[in-house]
C-alpha cells in the first residue's frame, strides 16, 4: 500500500494551508469576540455560515472536478451552459441558505430572549452576499487552474475553500455587523 | 469517432429519470464506462443544469443548516466557559474546517471513486479505499497536534494564563475530536455514498453537505461535551 504518495503530499500541503486560514479565523474570533461571539445566537448561525462556504463551493468544485476527469468540462472552454448553471446555482443556494440561517438565529433569539431581532436576518444576508461574490468565482478559476497543472483539485480544494471562506465569511459578517 | 459522438448526443438527449438501453448498448460497444454515460445523462441539454443542481441540493442543504444550527445550540449552551477559554476559541475554526475537510476530501474522492468504477459492494476489502482512510487518519492526527500547538502559543500573546495542565488538556480535545470524528465521518461517506449512487443520484450533490454539516455538528457537539468534561 502506498500511503505517503502523491495525495498524501497534496492532502498535507493544502491541510497546512487550511490550518493557516483557520488560525487567522480563529484570531480574528478571539480579537473580535465582544463584537461576534458575545452576540446573541451568533453561535448557532456561526457554525452554519462558515459551513456554507464548504457545502456549496465544496460541492461546486468536485462538480467541476467530477466533469474535468471525465472530460465533459474542458478547462480551456469555461463560457458553457454546464458552467454557467454551476454558478447560477451556486449563488442562489448560497444566498438562500444564508436567509435560512438567519431565520434559524432570529427565532432562537425570539424564543429564548422575546426579543425580534430582525437584523439577525440581514446579518447573514448582507455576509453571504458579500461572501459569495469572492468565494465562487475563486473556487471556479483555482479549480481550471489545479486541473491544468496536473494536481486532483479534489485533494486541494476542499481545505483551499473552507480556509478562504472561514476568513472571507468572518471578515463579511464583521462588515455586515458595520453595514447594520 | 463521429459514431460515438452521435450516440452521445442520443444520450444527453434521454429524459433524466428514464433508463434507456442506448446507455448499455454504448457501453458496451465503445468502452465507455457507465458512470461516465450517467454524467453526461445528468447533466446533458435535455437538462436545465442550474435547476437539477438546486433541485438536489437544496433539501440536503437546509438539513445540513439545521443539523449546524443545533450544534452551534450545544455551544450556545456552554458560552461562559467556552468565550474564556482563548486557545479553543482561536482552534473552533481550524476543528471546523479540518474535519469538513476531511469529510470533503473523502466525499469527492470516493465520488471519483465510483464514478470511475473503482468501488463495489465490498469496499472495504478495496486497497483504494484502505488508503485513502489511512492517508487521512494520519494526517488529521499531525494537523491536531501542529494546530493544537499554534493556539496555545498565540494565545501566550493575550492575558490568557496557560499551564502544562491546560496545554494538555487542550491538546487532548483537539486529538479526541478529530479522530472519533474522522473515523465516522469516513464510515458515512462511504456507506451514504454507496447507496446515493445505487439510488442513480450524484453523490457530489449530497455527501459533502452530509459529511461537513455532520462534522460541524458532532464537532460543536463533542467541543461542548469536553469542554465541560475537562474545565
Amino acid at each position: 500500500m502506498k500511503i505517503f504518495d502523491k495525495n498524501f503530499k497534496d492532502i498535507m500541503l493544502s491541510q497546512i494551508v487550511s490550518i493557516t486560514g483557520g488560525i487567522i479565523a480563529g484570531i480574528f474570533l478571539a480579537v473580535y469576540t465582544d463584537k461576534l461571539l458575545l452576540i446573541p445566537g451568533m453561535l448557532i448561525l456561526l457554525p452554519g455560515f462558515l459551513e456554507m462556504r464548504g457545502n456549496i463551493s465544496g460541492s461546486f468544485a468536485s462538480r467541476l472536478s467530477s466533469g474535468l476527469f471525465l472530460g465533459i468540462i474542458k478547462p480551456n472552454t469555461t463560457k458553457t451552459k454546464i458552467i454557467k448553471g454551476n454558478f447560477l446555482a451556486s449563488f442562489f443556494l448560497a444566498l438562500f441558505i444564508s436567509t435560512v440561517l438567519g431565520l434559524i438565529a432570529f427565532l432562537f433569539n425570539y424564543i429564548v430572549f422575546g426579543i425580534p431581532t430582525f437584523n439577525m436576518i440581514l446579518l447573514p444576508l448582507i455576509a453571504g452576499l458579500i461572501a459569495n461574490a469572492i468565494e465562487i468565482p475563486l473556487t471556479f478559476f483555482v479549480t481550471i487552474y489545479l486541473f491544468k497543472k496536473g494536481h486532483d483539485p479534489n485533494n486541494i480544494m476542499g481545505p483551499f475553500i473552507t480556509s478562504t471562506g472561514d476568513i472571507t465569511s468572518i471578515v463579511s459578517l464583521l462588515i455586515a455587523i458595520l453595514i447594520i | 469517432m463521429k459514431n460515438i459522438k452521435k450516440y452521445l448526443e442520443k444520450v444527453r438527449a434521454i429524459r433524466k429519470k428514464k433508463y434507456h438501453p442506448l446507455i448499455h448498448k454504448i457501453h458496451k460497444k465503445h468502452m465507455l464506462s457507465k458512470k461516465t454515460l450517467f454524467y453526461i445523462k445528468e447533466y446533458g441539454p435535455h437538462t436545465n443544469v442550474s435547476k437539477t443542481i438546486i433541485k438536489e441540493s437544496i433539501k440536503i442543504l437546509l438539513i445540513a443548516s439545521i443539523i449546524s444550527a443545533f450544534g452551534g445550540l450545544a455551544l450556545e449552551h456552554v458560552k461562559t466557559i467556552f468565550v474564556s477559554i482563548i486557545p479553543l476559541i482561536i482552534l473552533l475554526p481550524v476543528l471546523n474546517d479540518m474535519i469538513g475537510d476531511y469529510g470533503t476530501i473523502i466525499s469527492s474522492r470516493f465520488s471519483t471513486m465510483l464514478y470511475e468504477g473503482k468501488v463495489n459492494k465490498k469496499w472495504w476489502a478495496k486497497e483504494d479505499i484502505k488508503v485513502l482512510f489511512l492517508q487521512i487518519f494520519i494526517i488529521a492526527i499531525i494537523t491536531a497536534f501542529i494546530s493544537s500547538l499554534v493556539a496555545l502559543i498565540l494565545s501566550g500573546f493575550s492575558n490568557y494564563k496557560i499551564n502544562l495542565i491546560i496545554a494538555l488538556k487542550i491538546l487532548l480535545i483537539a486529538l479526541i475530536d478529530i479522530i472519533l470524528l474522522v473515523s465516522i465521518l469516513f464510515l458515512i461517506a462511504v456507506t451514504a455514498g454507496l447507496y446515493l449512487y445505487r439510488k442513480k443520484e450524484d453523490p457530489n450533490n449530497f455527501l459533502i453537505p452530509i459529511t461537513t454539516s455532520l462534522a460541524d455538528f458532532g464537532n460543536m457537539v463533542l467541543l461542548a461535551v469536553l469542554v465541560i468534561l475537562f474545565f
